[in-house]
């Protein structure tokens, strides 16, 4: 269960993997909240602006009704308020309101002396921001002409009040508006952590799916229910476990064959080693002997390939990295190997390449495993004084390996086949256990090559080729 | 001669004792790590079997520890694994060779004679073949006990036969050889120096073959 600790264990060592719903909301609240701010600010202004000019316009009104109770009697300047009004002047809601006349010649007449008087004295109606009383306050001043066209001048009448009162009113209108901003900004970051919930159900519906199957159950995810945008997932994992149980379902078959191979010798061994056990004379059990070894070289070589076999399986080549390499270099070297084999079976073993480097993407274990098997079958399907000739050249982009052999060759119909696993030719004598050319053909794919089989020289014999992209 | 067998493998073992005592060696066999780490420390051997997947305490270890006492005694390795990198972690723990499970018989044998020889007096420096002998260190030849006359280029060329035969080998190899002697060797000059050794060899049955596109190879006698 190796692999399961495998899946597993990623999850445990990376940090907590950001969800969707935090990565929204990321995304969401604090541009929102920047916005309120903004927002904010400027209601502000507005309220203020417009509590302002509601204010002025109240104290205006006021400066006008104590302006239009101005009497002149004898040139002398008479303010009459009635008292209800002058009252209502100083029992104003928050703050009491302030209020002056002054006389055209600018001497006191009545209301609080030491409100400060304006500054322009030719203006009809002008505002000013001053302090009184360590309070900051409003005046408005409007002048009253004493008797209209007389030319006798005009009455300064000024009425104030603290700013405080328009400040508190400002913010009470700013309030107001904002209250419900933060309630709609509350209300979307909730539908968005519950929006993403109910949105990713198809997807923890599709995790139980999965993890409730059984590990041989490779059959397709229900599409049927999943919203649109869930469909390629599901559709690319199908893929997969199509995939995964097409790979799955040929190494059984494989495991299958090879169990099925080795029961052969291994049966051979055990009869002829009981036949043995039984026999007395000498000579007989020398014989038996010498069957025994066939066996064994047998079953070593073809645990030998079995092994290459899984070697060059996709799973193992992580373990065989790709890089360049001078296939002519490679092949050269792994064909001098195999001379003493060849000569064993009076076999003529050459090589042709340049001398320069045939570069080619690759890992030279697995070519030198490849060479090795095409090698094999050349010398063990070659009759003795045959001749076996490895070829490296290169042709525009690709980089071509051929080994050819003046032997049987291999008949039209069967040269597909021969590239399965455990096939053998019918009619030959040799000992191959049919995994040679199975080798031969995933290791090319492993290089991007591939893998032709034709007729040898004049046509006789074979001649098997792969066809390398070259590289650089 | 002192052979020690590490192989838990008890079929294995057997027939690794008896061909070694076959010929004539004196074989002592133990089947885990620290049986075998333990015999080492006590006793000396002029050559060491040794498989990797030892029980108790692995091959590696029991490698690793031998060299740490500087102990110079010959290794072959033995390996059932045959990933390159194994190897290639065998011999820099100071393995002399391996062998990768399952061998030939007479492999092993012949690799244990050249271990063995190489360990005593740091080598023997007669090279042998069939009738054919080769001091190295005198730089002489004989064939059959008399001796031959040979240039010191030819020696060389044969020298390399000798130590690599029944395997081929390439010109490059051979120019090696000879690039001390002269300045530039052209592959005419090693097939000149071949044709001669071929002529002042024939007569004696050793055989010199041309591998076409690889190289020449001594064959075995």
């Amino acid at each position: 269960m190796a692999w399961a600790t495998c899946l597993n264990g990623p999850e445990n060592l990376s940090p907590k993997p950001a969800t969707l719903r935090r990565q929204l909301l990321l995304w969401l609240l604090p541009p929102l909240l920047v916005l309120w701010a903004i927002s904010a600010h400027i209601d502000y202004d507005i309220a203020k602006r417009f509590v302002n000019l509601a204010y002025d316009r109240a104290l205006l009104d006021a400066a006008l009704d104590i302006g239009r109770q101005i009497r002149v009697v004898n040139d002398r300047i008479y303010v009459d308020l009635p008292r209800a009004a002058l009252d209502m002047l100083q029992t104003a809601e928050h703050d009491r309101i302030y209020y002056r006349v002054t006389s055209p010649q600018g001497e006191y007449v009545s209301g609080d002396p030491d409100l400060p008087l304006p500054e322009s004295d030719t203006e009809r109606v002008s505002y000013a921001d001053e302090d009184y009383l360590g309070k900051p306050i409003r005046i408005v001043a409007v002048r009253v002409p004493v008797q209209p066209g007389s030319g006798k001048g005009a009455v300064t009448v000024q009425v104030a009040e603290p700013v405080t009162v328009r400040t508190g009113s400002a913010r009470e209108v700013l309030l107001r508006m904002t209250w419900p901003q933060a309630i709609l900004i509350y209300l979307s970051a909730v539908a968005v952590w519950y929006g993403v919930r109910r949105g990713l159900a198809p997807l923890a519906r599709l995790r139980r799916e999965i993890q409730g199957r059984s590990d041989r159950d490779l059959s397709p995810l229900p599409k049927a229910q999943a919203p649109e945008e869930v469909q390629p997932l599901i559709h690319a994992m199908n893929e997969l476990l199509q995939r995964l149980s097409l790979v799955l379902s040929a190494q059984q078959r494989f495991v299958a064959d090879a169990a099925h191979q080795l029961r052969t010798p291994v049966a051979g061994i055990k009869t002829q080693t009981e036949l043995a056990l039984r026999l007395t004379d000498p000579a007989q059990q020398q014989q038996v002997l010498h069957q025994l070894h066939t066996a064994t070289s047998r079953l070593s070589r073809l645990i030998h390939q079995l092994l290459a076999l899984a070697r060059t399986e996709p799973g193992a080549q992580a373990a065989h990295a790709m890089r360049p390499t001078d296939l002519g270099r490679e092949m050269r070297e792994a064909a001098s190997e195999w001379v003493p084999k060849a000569l064993q079976g009076n076999i003529d073993l050459g090589f042709e390449g340049p001398d320069e480097p045939l570069m080619v993407r690759g890992n030279a274990i697995l070519l030198r495993e490849m060479l090795g098997n095409l090698l094999d079958n050349a010398i063990r399907y070659s009759p003795p004084g045959g001749r076996v000739t490895v070829q490296v050249t290169r042709k525009g982009t690709e980089v071509m390996l051929q080994v050819e052999d003046n032997g049987a060759g291999i008949p039209q119909d069967e040269r597909e086949r021969v590239f399965e696993r455990f096939y053998r030719l019918l009619g030959t004598d040799a000992d191959g256990c049919g995994l040679g050319l199975a080798i031969v053909r995933e290791v090319a794919q492993a290089h991007g090559a591939d893998v032709s089989l034709d007729s040898g020289a004049g046509g006789r014999g074979t001649a098997v080729r792969v066809r390398f992209p070259a590289a650089g | 001669m002192r052979v020690l067998i590490a192989e838990d493998d008890p079929v294995l073992a057997d027939g690794l004792t008896r061909s070694l005592r076959g010929a004539e060696y004196a074989v002592d066999c133990v089947a885990s790590g620290d049986q075998a780490d333990h015999i080492l420390i006590s006793q000396n051997y002029d050559l060491v079997i040794l498989d990797l997947g030892l029980p108790k305490l692995d091959g590696y270890e029991v490698l690793k520890r031998l060299r740490r006492r500087g102990a110079k005694v010959p290794v072959l390795v033995l390996t059932a694994r045959d990933a390159l990198d194994d190897r290639v972690r065998g011999l820099d723990l100071g393995a002399d060779d391996y062998l990768t499970k399952p061998f030939d018989l007479p492999e092993l044998e012949a690799r244990a004679r050249a271990l063995i020889r190489r360990g005593q007096a740091g080598g023997s420096s007669i090279l042998e073949h069939g009738p054919l002998a080769l001091d190295v260190s005198g730089r002489r030849a004989t064939l059959n006990g008399s001796p031959l006359d040979l240039s010191a280029r030819e020696l060389g060329v044969l020298e390399v036969l000798m130590m690599r035969s029944g395997r081929v080998v390439n010109k490059d190899q051979l120019a090696g050889q000879l690039y001390g002697w002269e300045e530039e060797v052209g592959p005419n000059a090693i097939e000149v120096y071949i044709h001669r050794l071929r002529r002042k060899l024939e007569s004696a049955g050793v055989t010199i073959r041309t591998i076409r596109g690889l190289g020449y190879l001594l064959e075995r006698p």
